[in-house]
C-alpha cells in the first residue's frame, strides 16, 4: 500500500491515540474509519471517543503472506479484538504463539512501530498483547452495548482443528 | 427480462506471459464474436470489465482500448470497474442495455492481466479494493480477512477445518477435467490439510492462484436469437445487484449471507424460477469457504449447512444441483475482472451441453452465476435458461 508524504500526514497522527467513532444519535460504537455513516442506524454524525485499550480477543488469523509493508513480520497474529467499550478493531497481537492464540484472551493496547512506509514513513500505532491485570476496565462505558460483555460468552467453544 | 446469448468466448485461464492484456482481451472478444456469427461493426455498444490494469499494467481506459483493437469503433465503449463484481457488473449493464430497447447487440468483456508483476506487488492492488489504508492497517489481507470470515463460520456452526475442506477436493476435481483452468490436479482433504498455511485457517488449497485471462459474451435482443433456431437458444432471464459492507472486521456473517440472499431472492423472483430448480450453479470462490455462504445465500442449503454438499455429494456433478463444475474460482484462478463474465460463459457452456467431458450436467436447462466483490461489498446474481 502506497502513500504519499501528504497523505501520511493525515493518516499517521491519529494512529497515536485509540479511539472509536460514537454515533451522535444511536450511541453504537464503530472502528475509527466510519467517520461518514453509523451502520447500525443510519445516522450522519460521528465524533471521536477514546478507547481504555482493554479487550478480548473473540477471533483471529495468523498471516503468513504479509502485505509488503509487513513483510519480514511473518507469521503474526492479527485479532478481532473485542474493546471493553464493545466495539471490535481489527489489530496486530504480539508475543503469542501463532499456534496456540485462543479466542478469549484478555488483550491491552500497547503503542508499537507498526511498519515501514513507502516513503520511508514510519507508522506508530496499537498493537496488542496479552494482558497481565484482566479485570475489564472501561473508560466510557456504552449502555447500548453491554449485553455482548456476558462472561458466559466468553469462552466460545474453539473448534480445534 | 429476457435478454439473447448470441455468443460466448474465453481464453485459457492460466499465467500467459507472452499475452498481453490487449491481446487477451482481442482473442476472447474474437472467439465470442465469431460464435455470434457477428463482425465488430455489428456491436453497438462494449462493457469492458476489469479491475486495475493502471496498477498491474500501468495502462488505463481499458475500455477505449479494447474497443479499438476490436474494431468495433465507433460503438460507444466503457470500462467497468466493481472489485471482484466487475465481470458481472459488465453483464448486468449489458442486460440492462438490451432490455432497455436502446441497443440490438452488445457486447461484454472481462479482462485482467496479473502476472506481470511479482506476488506481493500484485497483492497490494489487490487490497485497494478494501480499504487498505485504514482497516488492512493492521496487517490484514484479502486472504487474512476472509480467513476471519471462515473462523467465525466454524465457531458459530461447529464446523472443522477437515469439513470445509471437501470443497476444495470437489473443485480440484472438475477443475482438473477443465482444460481451461489453471490448477488441473486432484487432491486428497489430507493434501488440503498438509497444503501451506496462508492465512490460518486458509491453507494454499483454499485459496485461489492469480490468472491471466479474458472471457467475453456477445448478448442481443431475444427476437434476434430466437430468429436463427439453429442456434443453442439460451437466454440470461435475471440480473440483480447488490452492495454490501466495506469492511471484513464489522461484516457479520448476516452481512455475508444477505449479500446473495437479497438479489438471488429478486433473481429467481424476475426468472420465475425457484433455488430446486437450479441443474447448475458457478459460486463465486477466490477462498473455500466462499462457496458454502454462496450455497447458503443462493437457498440451496440451510444456513451453518453449505459445506455438507461437498462431503454428500448433493453438490457434486450429479447432484441436487451441480456448484462449481468448472472447477470454481479455486482452480481456474480469478483474473479479477474477467471472473464474473467467465462464470457466464461456464453456465451458458454447461446449458448449450458443451461443458468439458466429465464436468458437464445431464440436461442441464436452468443455470446461475453469483459473483461477489470486496470484503463484502458486492453481490450479483444471474440467471440462464435454454430453451427447446
Ligand atoms: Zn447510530
Amino acid at each position: 500500500m502506497t502513500v504519499s508524504a501528504i497523505e501520511f500526514s493525515r493518516l499517521g497522527p491519529p494512529k497515536l491515540h485509540l479511539f472509536a467513532m460514537k454515533c451522535e444519535t444511536c450511541q453504537a460504537l464503530s472502528p475509527w474509519w466510519e467517520r461518514s455513516h453509523c451502520y447500525k442506524c443510519g445516522g450522519d454524525t460521528l465524533t471521536e471517543s477514546e478507547l481504555a485499550g482493554t479487550g478480548e480477543i473473540t477471533n483471529y488469523t495468523v498471516v503468513y503472506y504479509p502485505p509488503r509493508e509487513y513483510v519480514g513480520q511473518e507469521p503474526y497474529v492479527v485479532g478481532h479484538i473485542m474493546m471493553d467499550e464493545g466495539v471490535t478493531l481489527p489489530a496486530p497481537v504480539m508475543g503469542v504463539d501463532p499456534d496456540a492464540v485462543e479466542v478469549g484472551t484478555r488483550v491491552a493496547a500497547t503503542l508499537r512501530r507498526m511498519k515501514l512506509g513507502h516513503e520511508g514513513d514510519i507508522y506508530y500505532s496499537y498493537k496488542f498483547v496479552v494482558d497481565d491485570d484482566p479485570a475489564p476496565r472501561k473508560k466510557a462505558p456504552a449502555a447500548t452495548r453491554s449485553a455482548v460483555r456476558k462472561p458466559a460468552a466468553r469462552k466460545a467453544a474453539t473448534p480445534t482443528p | 427480462m429476457k435478454v439473447g446469448v448470441l455468443g460466448i468466448g474465453k481464453t485459457p485461464h492460466k499465467i500467459q506471459h507472452e499475452k498481453s492484456l490487449k491481446d487477451l482481451a482481442v482473442e476472447a472478444g474474437r472467439k465470442a464474436m465469431n460464435d455470434a456469427g457477428v463482425s465488430p461493426q455489428d456491436i453497438q455498444m462494449l462493457y469492458v470489465g476489469n479491475v486495475g490494469s493502471v496498477g498491474f499494467n500501468y495502462e488505463n481506459s481499458t475500455g477505449l482500448m479494447v474497443a479499438h483493437h476490436l474494431g468495433v469503433v465507433p460503438a460507444g465503449a466503457v470500462r467497468v470497474e466493481a472489485a471482484c463484481g466487475t465481470g458481472a457488473w459488465a453483464l448486468h449493464l449489458g442486460c440492462v442495455a438490451i432490455a432497455s430497447g436502446l441497443y440490438d447487440t452488445v457486447m461484454v468483456l472481462g479482462c485482467e492481466k496479473m502476472n506481470d508483476l511479482a506476488t506481493v506487488e500484485g497483492t497490494s492492488i489487490i487490497a485497494q479494493a478494501a480499504d487498505s489504508k485504514e482497516e488492512y492497517f493492521s496487517g490484514l489481507t484479502f486472504p487474512s480477512g476472509t480467513a476471519l470470515t471462515a473462523r467465525k463460520y466454524m465457531q458459530t456452526y461447529g464446523v472443522t477445518e477437515e469439513d470445509l475442506a471437501h470443497t476444495s477436493v470437489k473443485n480440484h476435481y472438475y477443475g482438473a477435467r477443465n482444460p481451461s483452468a489453471h490448477l488441473r490436479f486432484e487432491c486428497t482433504v489430507e493434501e488440503v490439510m498438509k497444503s501451506a498455511k496462508v492465512a490460518d485457517p486458509l491453507k494454499l488449497y483454499e485459496v485461489c492462484p492469480m490468472t491471466d485471462a479474458a472471457s467475453a459474451l456477445v448478448l442481443c435482443r431475444p427476437e434476434i436469437l430466437e430468429s436463427q433456431p439453429n442456434r443453442p437458444q439460451v437466454f440470461v432471464t435475471a440480473t440483480s445487484m447488490a452492495s454490501g459492507t466495506w469492511y471484513q472486521a464489522t461484516d457479520t456473517l448476516d452481512d455475508g449471507y444477505n449479500l446473495f440472499a437479497g438479489p438471488a431472492a429478486r433473481a429467481y423472483e424476475m426468472a420465475g424460477v425457484t433455488a430446486s430448480d437450479i441443474d447448475v450453479a458457478e459460486i463465486y470462490n477466490s477462498f473455500a469457504i466462499q462457496e458454502p455462504l454462496g450455497i447458503e445465500g443462493l437457498g440451496f442449503a440451510k444456513r451453518g449447512d453449505g459445506w455438507k454438499g461437498a462431503k454428500d455429494g448433493s453438490t457434486w456433478l450429479d447432484g441436487k444441483v451441480a456448484v462449481n463444475p468448472s472447477g470454481g474460482l479455486l482452480c481456474k484462478g480469478h483474473p479479477l475482472g474477467a471472473t464474473g463474465a467467465t462464470q457466464a460463459v461456464d453456465v451458458i457452456e454447461q446449458l448449450r451441453g458443451v461443458a468439458p467431458e466429465g464436468t458437464q450436467r445431464k440436461d442441464a436447462a436452468i443455470g446461475i452465476s453469483a459473483c461477489r466483490g470486496g470484503p463484502g461489498s458486492v453481490g450479483a446474481i444471474h440467471i440462464y435458461q435454454r430453451e427447446g
